[in-house]
């Protein structure tokens, strides 16, 4: 769907052009900026019937910061810093997308033990973030314990990356060439008495979410993505798989320890919010299995192959580099002049952007309450759409 | 017979990008008749509450750590960013040489280093070494990058202050050579006047010194909450 406005009287008339005074129940309503039920500042115009959604479109710009220009006069390794502050629930992943980006450009090896640390913190990332949304979804269709239950299991991993990489949230640790610095030592002891920790507690947000008679109602069926509106509009990770489209490049292009892992990639049948439901809350399963697999040989070696003094120069090109991170395929497009280690430009393609444009499909037709719930299940992170 | 069957999901393998993919299909959810649904919405309610149950009952499940009150015992971890220092051996000499790879590697100029050349050892000195607090993101670049070991990050994180531009300041305590230099100067007079004592406050600083909207200048090192 395109619509062209220009300001807020344009994009009446075109969407209503029969209005006239008081004959209508058609109106226009913001969710957002500032929202309770929106996280972040998303504002959505919705063009209501009654409480009906006619049509809903996404207005962007408040959190524009220009990251993407400021990373035409910093260097790549100072580049992933701002990195952190994309999609913050998946800021690993993020740094390691354009540390990737990076070395495929230049030709940097990377060692196995570092390619290990990198998959296992982005897993561990992936199930902190997942649990976040697990929280956030409760709390958007009015339970308030998983909320907190969410926060709290969150916590204890917050912990594991404080103690090995000094920070909580914004954490800049995957460079090009390895990682900042190696694992603790109580690393993996750690680690594995989270997995012990957590397995109990994913089978008490199942007994309380996934069999419960409200959330059922407020998901099945609402909010339908085909799998051609899916792959049409861009939509990538749990957005697309739950629409039934298998593609996860973990699988699909494998990178760091990913193909000597074993697992599965879980996909909806027709793409609700109940599947999206399903996916995120299969996914954490997923990781959970993925990191104990990956705790049981830690390979030796160092964490990093790049001195620190080293620049490390960008060859003249364009270079693209993808993974996926929580909530989907993290795009670095890097062109470079050469000889440098600054890129003339480089851009981000990141997935909540995509998916934030499927709420166009799926809002028409239904309340403003099945709304939240949709919105919620695209499990968006706003600063991550506009960079 | 649950509308949600957790082993409902199916497992399969597709072909995607050539390759084929283990797949964990969605169980699907389904109505099956008003009384069975009015039953079971009651059962599931009464399953959500016997799961949340015994988090009421006792107190042994509590996460919560009251934090004014833990201050005591509460310990950050070892390599906690919170506050950029400079690291001193037992006589409070640092060893940084001011070579200013820090500076060149911080992402947006947090950190300012001002040398001159050394009257005595005839080497770069580091003069002032201005850190600046408010602008810091702590990326720990230029502890990453340091090749002196001179630079570390301490895990205190209580740095409130009622004025702003009490967060720039210098790390350095003297301004003169760095350790191994000073082992190099036999001369013990000479070595009395290898370094002059600064404060964190001494000197100009960007921000500090100037009025900020508002708010008219202060002295250097005048608090702000008096």
């Amino acid at each position: 769907m395109t619509v062209q406005a220009y300001t807020l009287d344009d994009l009446v008339k075109r969407l209503d052009p029969q209005a006239t005074e008081g004959a209508s129940q058609q109106y226009f309503l913001n969710l957002g900026p500032q929202h309770p039920a929106a996280h972040g500042v998303l504002r959505v115009m919705l063009f209501l019937d009654g409480e009906t959604v006619v049509r809903a479109i996404p207005v962007l710009g408040y959190i524009h910061r220009g990251i993407e220009k400021m990373g035409e006069s910093l260097s790549t390794r100072q580049f992933i810093h701002l990195t952190d502050r994309l999609d913050y629930l998946s800021a690993l992943m993020n740094n390691w997308a354009v540390a990737r980006t990076v070395e495929k450009a230049a030709g940097i090896e990377v060692s196995p033990r570092a390619e290990w640390i990198r998959t296992i913190m982005a897993e561990l990332q992936r199930l902190q973030s997942h649990l976040l949304w697990l929280g956030v979804l409760g709390m958007d269709l009015g339970a308030f314990t998983p909320f907190l239950w969410g926060f709290r299991d969150r916590e204890e991993l917050t912990y594991i990356f404080e103690e090995t990489i000094g920070a909580r949230l914004t954490m800049n640790y995957v460079l090009p060439g390895g990682v900042m610095s190696d694992i603790h030592p109580e690393f993996a002891a750690r680690v594995k008495k989270y997995v012990a920790y957590i397995r109990p507690k994913i089978a008490e947000y199942e007994a309380l979410l996934s069999g419960n008679v409200i959330l059922e109602e407020r998901l099945r069926n609402i909010g339908r993505l085909s799998a051609e509106d899916a792959v049409s509009i861009g939509a990538t990770g749990p957005v697309l798989r739950a629409s039934g489209v298998a593609l996860d490049l973990r699988k699909a292009s494998p990178y760091g320890a990913y193909d000597k892992l074993e697992f599965q990639v879980p996909v909806g049948t027709v793409g609700d919010s109940w599947d999206r439901y399903w996916v995120r809350f299969e996914e954490m399963r997923q990781s959970i299995a993925m990191i104990e697999q990956l705790l049981g040989g830690i390979p030796e070696g160092p964490h990093m192959s790049v001195k620190p003094a080293v620049k490390v120069k960008l060859p003249e090109g364009v270079h693209y580099g993808q993974l996926e991170t929580a909530r989907g395929i993290l795009g670095v497009f890097i062109a470079a002049a050469g000889g440098s280690d600054v890129p003339y430009r480089i851009h981000l393609r990141s997935p909540t952007f995509n998916n934030l444009w499927s709420v166009t499909r799926l809002a028409p037709g239904w309340r403003i309450a099945d709304l939240v719930a949709i919105l919620t299940t695209l499990d968006l992170v706003i600063p991550d759409i506009e960079r | 017979m649950a509308l949600f069957d957790p082993k409902g999901a199916r497992a399969e393998t597709r072909q995607v990008a050539g390759k084929s993919v283990a797949v964990l299909l969605a169980p699907r959810l389904v109505r099956r008749g008003f009384l069975h649904d009015v039953f079971y919405g009651l059962k599931s309610l009464l399953t959500g509450m016997r799961v949340t149950l015994p988090y009421g009952l006792t107190t042994s499940r509590i996460v919560t750590r009251q934090y004014p009150e833990n201050r005591g015992t509460l310990k950050m971890y070892e390599r906690y960013r919170a506050r950029l220092t400079f690291i001193r051996d037992g006589q409070g000499r640092h060893t940084c040489t001011g070579c200013r790879n820090c500076e060149k590697a911080c992402p947006n100029g947090s950190i300012i280093i001002e040398t001159a050349k050394g009257a005595v050892t005839g080497k770069n000195e580091v003069q002032r070494f201005i850190w600046r607090f408010d602008a810091c993101t702590f990326c720990n670049l230029c502890v990453y990058t340091c090749p002196f070991d001179a630079l570390e990050m301490k895990g205190d994180f209580e740095h409130a202050v009622f004025d702003r531009r009490l967060l720039v300041y210098n790390l350095n305590s003297y301004a003169g050579p760095h350790a191994s230099l000073w082992d190099k100067v036999e001369d013990e007079e000479q070595r009395k006047t290898l370094a002059t004592k600064i404060s964190p406050y001494d000197g100009k600083v960007p921000l500090a010194g100037t009025s900020m909207a508002g708010c008219p200048a202060r002295a250097h090192g005048e608090g702000g909450a008096s």
